[in-house]
């Protein structure tokens, strides 16, 4: 691109370094780009990041001075609160309940979703399209409509075609069995889209060199499509570590019968006060491993096809 | 090569044996038997329970006998949902006589709920994206930044915005109102309360429309952008033409689920405080109706498939759209 570059460059005298960064952005506009690149950037990280500062000064704030109000600043200052949530109630095992819950339905998803995602985009069948509707249905109704059913199934009150599985309720299978039913439509979805873009050349010369068939899902596909896989096990991860609903009902109260971060959290209000601080402390810390988690997955997330795997 | 590998190998070890005999079906029965362990997981845990729902729903409510219902009704609790001739509900579900206002209708809130937060998280999250997408130090913390709101628990987002706009904890509460745009107490008027929890809504979920168009813009082949460019495109023809096309299978699903995950919002709408009875959503009702003081199981079980009934009306029409779209080649 041609730019009418510095025609009016007489009054050196009066140029500050504004006028400056002005006249050498209208010769490369790629600098203004980049300046508002940044204007971006940051704009989005005070609009993501200002909620959860307001909630860390929650949490350094003086417990008593919290219905005062809490502005920029905490209110007082006493870190302690971030000691007391693991005095008043064992915190870390309602963590490692949460963790595993996300853990094993991540894994168990992925895997069936990936098998079905294969099917669905790189396979022609007959009722294909009725198939991936009926998946997509499932996910129209509130998790209200399976609970009923489900927690009668889990507590060994009905059976299911004549069968009475173990008891689930109070175990992790409580939690990972519903839950993975509930999030597999997205992760077939996203799947599905992502292995249907991988150009069968790849997959074909794979198969020629005498990888089996499940050897070239497992080889070729799901590597080239990695960008999608990390993000639906990002998805995943996350939704369950923080699910509310079946979590919450399928489980006791106590750590020891595998109730999730919520009830923790919820047990710093008892029917008189409400420890604000405590639960913005317990919900940072429930945080730290999700970030971990998101810090090491994203690597997944870049350009993966850049050097010529698409030329065929 | 392969075979002769694969017939010395078959007879003695069992895998190999499975793997041989996966090579020989045919491409339909190679489909089937992949979609076998999803469907039996959907058919178990999510087909079953829903089909002993619905026989719940053409059954009359029991509410004091020991029994979940009474007698079979048929599609009798349907009408009289539909028709606001059942009591047991908190709000109605839609008034066709005009008499309840707009933020006590069930359906219109979630609609409305629906439409503003997609399209507010879809731009943002293509905003989102975008900076996620660029090579530059410190990109690696910007990703982490922004998927963090999705990372809060629902308890913990509830409570932070209700804690926000708690008159006397939160600092927005006072301007806002000084500006004139919110009442004295915003979470319990039905307007502020909505405007509450959509904005509450946008800042969790906008990183999951955010990462679904991310992995789908890092799929493209980045030499299209380098032949674009040198071909004289602009910015904008570049995202016209090569970008959107490509991420347009995503960014489909991304939108397809986050509106059927916003027209079943119910836990932000109790976490932040608002409760169901400022801002009454259908699954609201389903809840309310579910575990309230009613438990009226039949009613709610009818709201349920309601519910999932409007749900596949919108999505059908997404659909429709899609078929007619240029890019409509999606499945």
């Amino acid at each position: 691109m041609s730019q009418p570059t510095g025609t009016e460059r007489s009054d050196d005298e009066t140029r500050g370094p504004l006028s400056n960064w002005v006249d050498s952005a209208i010769k490369n506009p790629k600098k203004v780009y980049r300046a508002m690149f940044f204007v971006v950037v940051i704009f989005f990280l005070i609009t993501t990041l200002f909620p959860l500062y307001w909630l860390t000064m929650i949490a350094l704030s003086d417990s008593s001075r919290v219905s005062e109000g809490v502005g920029l600043l905490p209110t007082g200052f006493d870190p302690s609160s971030f000691v007391e949530i693991f005095q008043q109630i064992p915190l870390h095992l309602y963590l490692f309940n949460s963790f595993v819950f996300a853990t094993l339905t991540t894994i168990f998803v992925l895997i069936v979703a990936s098998l079905a995602g294969y099917a669905f985009g790189r396979l022609e069948f007959r009722g294909k399209r009725t198939l991936l509707l009926t998946v997509l249905i499932i996910s129209f109704f509130p998790p209200a409509a399976f609970f009923i059913p489900l927690f009668q199934l889990f507590t060994q009150q009905i059976a299911f075609l004549g069968l009475t599985p173990p008891e689930l309720y109070s175990t992790p299978g409580g939690v990972v069995v519903p839950l993975s039913a509930i999030f597999m439509p997205l992760a077939i979805f996203i799947l599905t889209t992502f292995y249907s873009q991988i150009p069968d050349g790849l997959e074909d010369a794979a198969r020629i060199e005498g990888t089996t068939r499940l050897g070239a899902l497992f080889r070729v596909i799901i590597p080239l499509s990695a960008p999608g896989v990390a993000t639906a096990g990002i998805l995943t991860f996350i939704a369950v570590y923080n699910e509310f609903f079946f979590s919450f009902l399928m489980t006791g109260t106590a750590a020891q019968d595998w109730a999730p971060i919520v009830d923790g959290i919820i047990s710093y209000q008892s029917q008189f006060q409400v420890r604000y601080d405590l639960m913005a402390a317990a919900s940072i810390v429930a945080v730290v491993p999700v970030a971990i988690l998101v810090v090491v997955a994203q690597e997944k997330i870049v350009s993966g096809l850049t050097s010529g795997a698409l030329k065929e | 090569m392969a075979t002769e590998q694969r017939q010395q190998q078959q007879g003695w070890n069992p895998v190999s044996r499975v793997l041989n005999w996966m090579e020989q079906l045919s491409e339909e029965a190679y489909a089937y038997l992949l979609l076998a362990p999803a469907f039996l997981v959907l058919f178990t845990i999510a087909l079953w329970p829903l089909w002993r729902t619905f026989r719940v729903s053409l059954f009359a409510d029991n509410l004091f006998g020991a029994a979940k219902t009474g007698g079979f009704v048929g599609l009798q609790n349907y009408v009289d949902v539909l028709t606001n001739q059942n009591p047991l509900l908190s709000r109605p579900l839609i008034d066709f006589t005009g008499g309840t206002p707009f933020f006590r209708q069930a359906l219109l809130v979630t609609l409305a709920f629906a439409i503003i937060s997609v399209v507010f998280e879809t731009l943002i999250g293509f905003g989102q994206a975008y900076i996620m997408s660029k090579e530059y130090r410190g990109r690696r913390w910007v990703r982490v930044a922004i998927i963090l709101p999705w990372a809060i628990p629902i308890v913990i987002q509830g409570m932070l915005f209700f804690l926000l706009f708690n008159p006397s904890v939160g600092f927005l509460s006072d301007p806002l109102q000084a500006i004139g745009l919110f009442g004295s107490n915003p979470l319990t008027s039905s307007t502020n309360a909505f405007v509450i929890v959509t904005v509450a809504d946008i800042w969790k979920t906008s990183a999951f429309m955010a990462l679904l168009i991310l992995a789908g813009m890092q799929s493209i082949d980045k030499s299209l952008y380098d032949v674009a460019e040198v071909a004289g495109a602009s910015p904008w023809q570049r995202f016209r033409h090569i970008t959107l096309p490509l991420i347009f299978p995503a960014l489909m699903v991304a939108m397809l689920f986050r509106t059927i995950d916003a027209m079943r919002i119910y836990g932000i709408i109790e976490a932040s405080g608002a409760g169901c009875g400022t801002v009454p959503s259908l699954s609201c009702l389903v809840v309310d109706t579910m575990f309230g003081v009613t438990q009226a199981y039949a009613s709610a079980a009818t709201i349920a498939f309601i519910t999932a009934t409007i749900i596949a009306l919108v999505i059908g029409g997404y659909l429709v759209v899609l078929k007619l779209s240029p890019e409509g080649s999606y499945q």
